[in-house]
């Protein structure tokens, strides 16, 4: 029996997943959309979106800044290469279809040589009850490196449906860094789809703490041999928060190295999910693949599910995964309390030092340390 | 400063009392050796001192500074000027022991209404420390214990008794682990510490310690209760007779 239409899935023009989909079971689309979204063109209030980019948290960096509002380019710095094409996705995904049902415009950025100041891409979005989507092409050529920053802030209550696709060419290298600082009313449903070629490197780090449900799909494709991509990830969530990360590294040929490092901490009653699959072809030998994800559950109500998959058809790999889940070390929160540091500062010590780990994989130190800026801000609110 | 008054402890989720009936009156200055064999209740009390979770007073009170103790929290304890000097440091991945030592003692400051340092001031007032002790600047930067020798980790111990100045320091078998030329530089590090205004709780196994940091006073304790104090020279009786004369006499 097909199960009737929701409201959303009439608004957005799609069957939603559902439990009953083995890669969505812990985030039950068809439940959680649960409105007649707005999927018209969105209005905003430019003083709000002043507001919002003013107070992004890398808003004091030096960067090269691309200002999206609502999925709409608005802005960009001089002199960077800038498109409106992209190459066609050959994936499948409901949340791919849903951004070509809302019609995500692209911005697409191609990067030559050496380029060490950091992009970023500004994400604000604003609204009640609609649904916008984006869709970002980063393209790195051969031999060329990059630093790119997706940013995500809001306000109001809306869904957002990002989609990125990154080409890494020959012997480049892309330094990505996502921040999803979304409204705390927001839904943020997002796609990322890397293909690495030979001898190309991909350092990913994503930051998720804003939105109250958090989807994101990750694709991580290896088409040339030396390639190497570590993916990394903290999760700071509390109140009702659910965030559900489903990453696949598709080692398609030889001789690459994959490393994933996630630590999340949930407090309240949060939610964390991760679910890391990674694949080895029958032909990829000598791969070495290692993923692990870390969980830290500051209250009873809080809970974290890890979903590690392996699937291997080579013979002759190294690849390994492991989960831990625990509440903060008792002897470290005496030892800091009998040195003088009151319990709440004691614990937010511990948290960062925590997730300061996974931080630590972000390249730019500016970037890293503004990470940790709001890691602490976070912290401490 | 401290005045123990017929303390009974007993493990919060075991119900096997530890501690029975112990007095202890420390004043400004002084310097107190605890002695015993294994499983008299030693380390129980430097935990009940510092604040440690898992003991229960069910009987007695300690009063320091005319406050009573126990009804303080650890880190308060610790701006009121308790040091506890663990016999196993503990160590906490990521975090730097540098930063740690200045959060702590700005923390204590602020607590007590002081003002916080600066970073200049505390540089400086580590560093000077630091070089008394053997640390290099090296260890500072890396995680707190992490990493860490035996005697690096004991080094550090006394480092932030240092740095902190609290009025109480309470040594948990600072000696064990340590040989003899690391036992002097932490013993040097203790006794440079000494002050009118600052007393000193040492717990021993070994009278060893005892010949670098001299006390005033020497206190067997067994099966929870002092059962007897004397000068610095009934360390060296223990230590030529071993602790079943002195046990046996009080049963």
């Amino acid at each position: 029996m097909i199960a009737p239409q929701t409201a959303a899935e009439q608004a957005l023009g799609l069957s939603l997943p559902s439990r009953r989909d083995e890669a969505w079971k812990w985030t039950d689309l068809k439940r959680l959309l649960d409105r007649a979204y707005d999927t018209g063109a969105v209005q905003w209030v430019a003083k709000d979106v002043v507001r919002l980019i003013a107070s992004a948290p890398l808003a004091a960096l030096n960067v090269q800044r691309i200002v999206v509002v609502n999925g709409v380019l608005q802005s960009a710095p001089k002199g960077m290469m800038v498109s409106d094409v992209a190459p066609a996705i050959v994936h499948d995904d409901p949340l791919l279809t849903l951004n070509a049902k809302l019609k995500a415009k692209v911005i697409s950025l191609a990067f030559e040589g050496n380029v060490d100041q950091p992009v970023e891409v500004l994400h604000v979005t604003t609204g009640q009850g609609v649904a916008v989507a984006s869709r970002l092409h980063i393209a790195v050529a051969a031999g060329a490196s990059a630093t790119v920053i997706e940013t995500f802030v809001g306000e109001g209550e809306y869904l957002n449906n990002p989609v990125t696709t990154v080409d890494v060419a020959k012997g480049a290298r892309l330094d990505r860094v996502k921040i999803e600082t979304e409204s705390a009313r927001a839904q943020h449903l997002s796609q990322v789809i890397v293909t690495l070629a030979a001898d190309a490197i991909l350092n990913d780090f994503t930051l998720t703490s804003g939105a109250v449900l958090n989807r994101q799909n990750g694709v991580v494709e290896y088409h040339g041999e030396n390639a190497s991509a570590k993916v990394s990830g903290s999760y700071l969530l509390r109140g009702a928060q659910h965030a559900d990360t489903a990453l696949i590294i598709d080692h398609k040929v030889p001789n690459c190295m994959s490393r994933e490092l996630f630590k999340c901490v949930m407090d309240e009653k949060s939610r964390g999910i991760f679910q890391g699959k990674v694949i080895v072809a029958r032909n990829a030998q000598k791969i070495d693949g290692k993923q692990s994800s870390h969980a830290l559950l500051l209250s009873e109500t809080a809970e974290f599910d890890a979903k590690p998959e392996l699937e291997i058809y080579a013979d002759d790999v190294v690849c390994g995964h492991g989960t831990t889940c625990g509440d903060l070390n008792h002897d470290h929160l005496f030892y800091l309390k009998s040195r003088g540091i009151p319990e709440a500062e004691a614990r937010a010590i511990l948290v960062e030092a925590f997730v300061a780990e996974a931080i630590e994989t972000v390249e730019n130190e500016a970037v890293r340390d503004a990470l940790m800026v709001l890691l602490h801000a976070r912290m401490v609110s | 400063m401290l005045e123990i008054k017929n303390l009974h402890v007993r493990l919060a989720d075991e119900k096997r009392e530890i501690i029975k009936g112990l007095n202890l009156s420390v004043k400004g200055g002084e310097v107190h050796a605890i002695m015993g064999p294994n499983g008299s209740g030693k380390s129980t009390l430097s935990y009940v001192l510092s604040g440690r979770e898992g003991y229960e007073v069910t009987e007695g009170s300690i009063s320091f500074k005319g406050e009573d103790l126990l009804a303080m929290e650890a880190d308060k304890r610790a701006a009121a000027g308790v040091f506890l000097a663990f016999q196993y440091p503990i160590e906490i991945p990521g975090v730097a022991t540098m930063q740690f030592l200045k959060v702590a003692a700005n923390a204590q400051r602020k607590a007590r209404g002081e003002k916080e340092y600066t970073i200049p001031e505390f540089m400086k007032h580590v560093k000077a420390n630091a070089e008394k002790l053997n640390i290099s600047q090296d260890m500072l930067k890396r995680p707190v214990n992490v990493g860490f020798s035996g005697g690096e980790k004991k080094r550090a111990e006394i480092l932030q008794m240092a740095v902190l100045e609290p009025s109480l320091c309470v040594l948990d078998e600072t000696d064990s682990g340590l040989d003899i030329d690391a036992l002097r530089v932490v013993a040097d590090g203790v006794n440079a510490l000494r002050s009118p205004d600052r007393a000193m709780i040492v717990i021993t196994h070994y009278q060893r310690l005892l010949d670098y940091i001299v006390p005033d006073f020497v206190h067997v304790l067994s099966d929870g209760a002092i059962i007897k104090t004397g000068g610095k020279e009934l360390a060296l009786e223990l230590e030529a007779n071993g602790y079943a004369d002195i046990v046996g006499q009080a049963a």
